[in-house]
């Protein structure tokens, strides 16, 4: 299963006390009153509806790992202490990006403009989630096709830019998946526009006969 | 096996089925990396042994080893060709494991690919490749059909279509979900049904987690479920273990929810990944002596979508249907579905849902447009942009068809007549898909004057269909409005259909509101008195612009007043803060607390921004300085709310909303001042704000940028993808006290040394602030930064610096 697989029109089941927390929520401390609760609601809502998420994944071989470095089958290398321990017992990377679509940017561009910074702050929480959302529905989705081959997804998955985890290779999984066939552009930081787009890489491993 | 015979198998007794069948053929021997199904049609007697073991644990049912053995999936070992053969042999193999002892099931699941429009497989594509897999397991002797594993709805509608097309076996189907939805999204109640509407026999779920999550699911199936249902969970959760897959649940563990399933109401019982025949006959002990539970089924119209399911019932709210996906009288939409512009579909789609719309009639009914086509896009499109069933408005047999095909959930045909001919082409059809209809009191004599003539017509109608295999509940009468200005006894008649339906007929009734009114002055006022009356007689729905807040309005006070909304809180929740014809949906309200406000200080604190400005007005006219205004109440209460946000009470739109708050208040205040040749107030300071060269991330700034100058400093903002140049030619132009950056990216924050580097080159008095998601305290540090990793923080560390600043440091 080498070529890149897309999904389209993704409604991810995403988690609403993720999105409370990136807006800095505090379960113990923080008191919101039922109408503050209806408006993120409302406005988490109106982030689902405007959002076009898209995805696209592709599963390569694991030819050598040779900490930091990681060589998958057409010879990319990419590298990272964490990622060289997430993927040790894996033959197989699942590859994977997400992007939300550039609406929901608009809008939350709009929105600053407009001097709705409390509606832009929320919405642009919820993107994010939402958007982090569709790479647990793609590993989800991909978990239910490998199982019944008796190979299973590492429960953990590394983004470029954490850690070790260069930002630059970004740029590789760009590659890898055709990220311009998704809308997505990337730039010379290697930003990814649309800015609600995100790119990660979890390891498959084959159950022993 | 008929289906007669597979009802009669279910009648008060529970059924059992068998378990996993891959990790036992791991063991047995099978390699990793090779096609399943292959390998089991070659070691063919491995199979019959393992599927002889469930049998002996107590299996009723066996499943035929043919999971994956679709074309699609097959073909990703090229050897799609072999389809047919593999099917055919690994049913034969099941067949003779099974004897007389069990029947044999055919087993289908997921072609591995996603359909349009979340994949690029398209539905015909998929009825097809599983018609393939169908023909082999028929002719290898399967009993029945086992759809499983499902994540998508619409693909076990493919399969399902293709089995009913391909025989007259019973089908089961299972679904797994992923705690209480399918990854799709699909909710247990759309998916029985709209399965056991579109002709399964049994419905119910496999794989999943784990016995504890289906009994909810099961629970909630169960007062719909008119067929019996299934749980066939995996033994709990896997991991990997040394290289092995294990799963959480022994078999003891796994079997002691069989009795908590039976209650939930299951009525065939087995185990799916990680199950082995032990787990089986464990179940299969505690079931012994068990009958399935009996409960009274809920006899109300339910439509759905792939995602929502709508009740339909006299004593339930009043069911909104939307009517403005309907070209008649709409030159914008005819002219959007002529250029095939589906955005406009869309839009009027959501805009109906969030009015108040809990269905969506859809209509494509344009001169000179190819109905067929454009009704499968307005129908896909609408499934795409909002989770609610809909109406296919529609009388033309192939657009109807095909829309029903495609559509993912359980649609209502509106409407069908009594008319001979429409009749006969029409009821089989949405008797072939499962779907409900709107029976409309019209033959070919054409529409009858008196309620009399149209009961006729209504009994008729329901006798034919009931012949088919519907029941009333599948139905909604029309009561069929005539409008009043032609006939002044036209909406008496009506309400006198719509009083028999309920009374007598007691069935579920509709009506196209606003034809009632046609060639009348103030329409809303006869609409909305209509409605109410018809309501009263026992309306359960209507067809209107869910946007007309006059209806909407009678619709809930219906509701409220009928005992439908009980207690009224749905009443009182939809107009909970707002006022008659004010737009619901474009309110920006995020108050804190308390709305109920006294004082300029509670306006900002309880991020009112309609309040501060009102306030701040009244503050005025009451003859307040406006420098006593700021330093009396506007400052304390931003402190306050900054206060509030440092001890976690606020979050973050809690404290933004103050500073908008403020921000408004002060636009009141503002010329006041300056009239006065007065300062705002003393400023604190000056600071440049940007986002570094290259970072096009600005959200996080313009934060910053907003609290700073509610909390008195003076802010120069430069934007994002700032060259150094600009930043330091703007602190000296302004003698900035401050220079703050920001930036997102590791790749971008690099320029940030290279602003303080320039800024020590020109000698410049001024200091440096950064902070951003990748910024840390170290990283500022090993370049002479301030460092902050909060907004409200960077206020309070803007005021340490200028403080130290003016204090000579």
């Amino acid at each position: 299963m080498n070529d890149v697989k897309v999904v389209r029109s993704i409604k991810p089941v995403y988690n609403k006390n993720l999105i409370l927390s990136r807006l800095g929520y505090n379960k113990y401390r923080t008191t919101l009153s039922a109408e503050v609760m209806r408006e993120i609601e409302r406005l988490v809502k109106k982030t689902e509806n405007i959002m076009n998420i898209t995805a696209a994944y592709r599963i390569l071989g694991i030819t050598q790992i040779n900490p930091p470095q990681i060589i998958l089958e057409d010879g990319t290398i990419l590298s990272g202490l964490r990622l060289s321990e997430l993927l040790k017992n894996s033959r197989q990377a699942l590859i994977m990006g997400a992007t939300g679509g550039a609406k929901v940017t608009e809008l939350i561009a709009r929105l600053q403009e407009e001097g709705k910074m409390s509606e832009a702050v929320v919405i642009d929480a919820a993107a994010s989630e939402i958007t982090d959302s569709a790479l647990d529905f793609v590993m989800a989705m991909v978990d239910q096709y490998l199982r019944p081959k008796g190979k299973l997804l590492t429960k953990m998955r590394f983004s470029p830019g954490y850690g070790d985890f260069d930002i630059l290779q970004q740029k590789e999984f760009y590659r890898l998946l055709n990220a311009q066939n998704l809308g997505i552009m990337i730039n010379e930081a290697c930003l990814l526009i649309p800015e609600k787009s995100v790119f990660a890489i979890a390891g498959i491993c084959q159950e022993r006969g | 096996m008929t289906k007669k015979e597979f009802v009669k198998l279910f009648q008060n007794r529970l059924i059992l089925l068998d378990g996993g069948m891959g990790t036992l053929l791991q063991k047995a021997g099978m390699p990793g990396g090779v096609c399943p199904e292959k390998w089991a049609a070659i070691n063919s007697e491995l199979l019959k042994d393992t599927q002889r073991k469930y049998i002996e644990a107590g299996s009723d049912i066996i499943y035929a080893f043919t999971f994956g053995a679709n074309p699609i999936k097959l073909s990703e070992y090229g050897i799609a060709d072999e389809t047919y053969a593999i099917n055919k042999t690994l049913a034969e193999i099941a067949r003779e494991a099974a004897g007389k002892d069990a029947l044999v099931a055919g087993d289908i699941s997921s072609c591995g690919s996603l359909l349009y429009p979340f994949g690029s497989v398209m539905f015909e594509e998929t009825v097809e490749g599983f018609k393939k897999q169908v023909k082999g397991l028929l002719d290898g002797g399967v009993d029945l059909f086992a759809v499983e594993t499902m994540m998508d709805l619409q693909e076990a509608r493919a399969a399902l279509i293709a089995i009913k097309e391909s025989c007259d076996l019973p089908v089961m189907v299972t679904m797994t979900f992923e705690g209480q939805r399918t990854l799709m999204g699909n909710d247990p109640l759309s998916v029985l049904v709209t399965l056991q509407s579109l002709g399964a026999d049994a419905v119910g779920c496999n794989c999943s987690s784990g016995p504890a999550e289906m009994v909810d699911i099961i629970r909630k199936m169960k007062p719909y479920a008119k067929v019996p249902l299934i749980a066939k969970p995996n033994a709990g959760k896997p991991r990997l273990e040394n290289g092995a897959t294990v799963y959480d649940m022994d078999a003891e563990s796994f079997a002691a929810y069989t009795e908590e399933l039976i209650e939930a109401g299951v009525n065939a019982l087995g185990g799916c990944c990680g199950t082995t025949p032990e787990y089986i006959r464990r179940v299969g002990e505690i079931a012994k002596g068990m009958k399935p539970v009996q409960v009274e089924r809920k006899l109300y119209s339910l439509a759905c979508s792939n995602r929502k399911t709508v009740e339909i019932y006299g004593y339930l709210p009043f069911a909104v249907i939307g009517e403005r996906l309907n070209p008649t009288g709409k030159k914008f939409l005819k002219e959007a579905l002529l250029k095939d512009d589906m955005d406009v579909v869309s839009d009027l789609a959501r805009e109906q849902v969030e009015a108040g719309a809990m269905l969506l009639d859809v209509n494509a009914g344009v001169p000179g447009i190819d109905e067929k086509e454009t009704l499968k896009s307005m129908v896909n499109e609408v499934c795409n942009s909002v989770p609610v069933p809909i109406l296919i408005d529609t009388s033309n047999p192939e657009a109807l068809e095909a829309a029903l095909r495609i559509y993912p959930g359980r649609a209502v045909v509106n409407s069908i007549s009594g008319e001979s001919e429409k009749l006969e082409a029409l009821l089989p059809i949405t008797k072939k898909y499962g779907a409900m209809f709107v029976l409309l009191p019209v033959d070919d004599k054409g529409v009858p004057e008196t309620a009399e003539g149209r009961i006729e017509i209504v009994k008729r109608v329901y006798s034919r269909a009931k012949e088919m295999g519907f029941s009333k509940e599948d139905i909604l009468v029309d009561g069929l409005v005539m409008t009043i200005a032609s006939n002044p006894y036209g909406a008496l008649e009506t309400l006198k259909v719509i009083s028999w339906c309920k009374k007598t007929f007691k069935i579920n009734t509709i009506i196209g509101l606003s034809n009632v009114s046609f060639g009348l002055p103030a329409r809303e006022g006869i609409n909305s008195a209509f409605l109410a009356m018809a309501v009263a007689n026992g309306l359960t729905s209507a067809i209107l612009n869910p946007n007309d807040q006059q209806m909407m309005q009678c619709v809930k006070a219906s509701d409220a007043l009928m005992s439908r909304d009980k207690s009224g809180l749905s009443y009182i929740e939809y107009y909970s803060g707002k006022s008659l014809g004010q737009d619901k949906t474009s309110e920006n309200k995020i108050k804190p607390q308390d709305t109920s406000l006294k004082s300029l200080y509670d306006a900002i604190i309880n991020g009112d921004v309609d309040a501060a400005e009102d306030t701040a007005r009244q503050a005025l006219i009451s003859g307040k300085m406006p420098k006593e205004i700021i330093d009396k109440e506007m400052i304390p209460a931003i402190q306050k709310v900054g206060d509030l946000y440092e001890q976690k009470q606020y979050f973050l739109p809690q404290l933004i909303r103050g500073a908008e708050a403020m921000e408004k208040a002060m636009a009141v205040i503002a010329p006041e001042l300056e009239k006065n040749n007065e300062e705002r107030f003393e400023s604190k300071g000056t600071i440049v704000i940007a986002t570094v060269k290259g970072d096009v991330h600005d959200i996080g700034k313009n934060i910053l940028g907003m609290l700073l100058r509610n909390y008195g400093f003076k802010v120069i903002d430069l934007g994002k993808d700032v060259e150094s140049r600009r930043i330091i030619d703007a602190a000296k132009a302004n003698n900035a006290d401050i220079i703050a950056l920001s930036a997102l990216m590791t790749t971008t924050m690099n320029q940030m040394p290279l602003v303080m580097a320039d800024m020590k080159r020109e000698n410049l008095n001024c200091h440096l602030m950064v902070g951003g998601a990748v910024v840390d305290r170290s990283f500022a540090e090993s370049f002479g930064a301030y460092y902050s990793n909060d907004a409200y923080k960077a206020i309070k560390l803007a005021d340490e610096i200028i403080k130290q600043k003016n204090n000579g440091g």
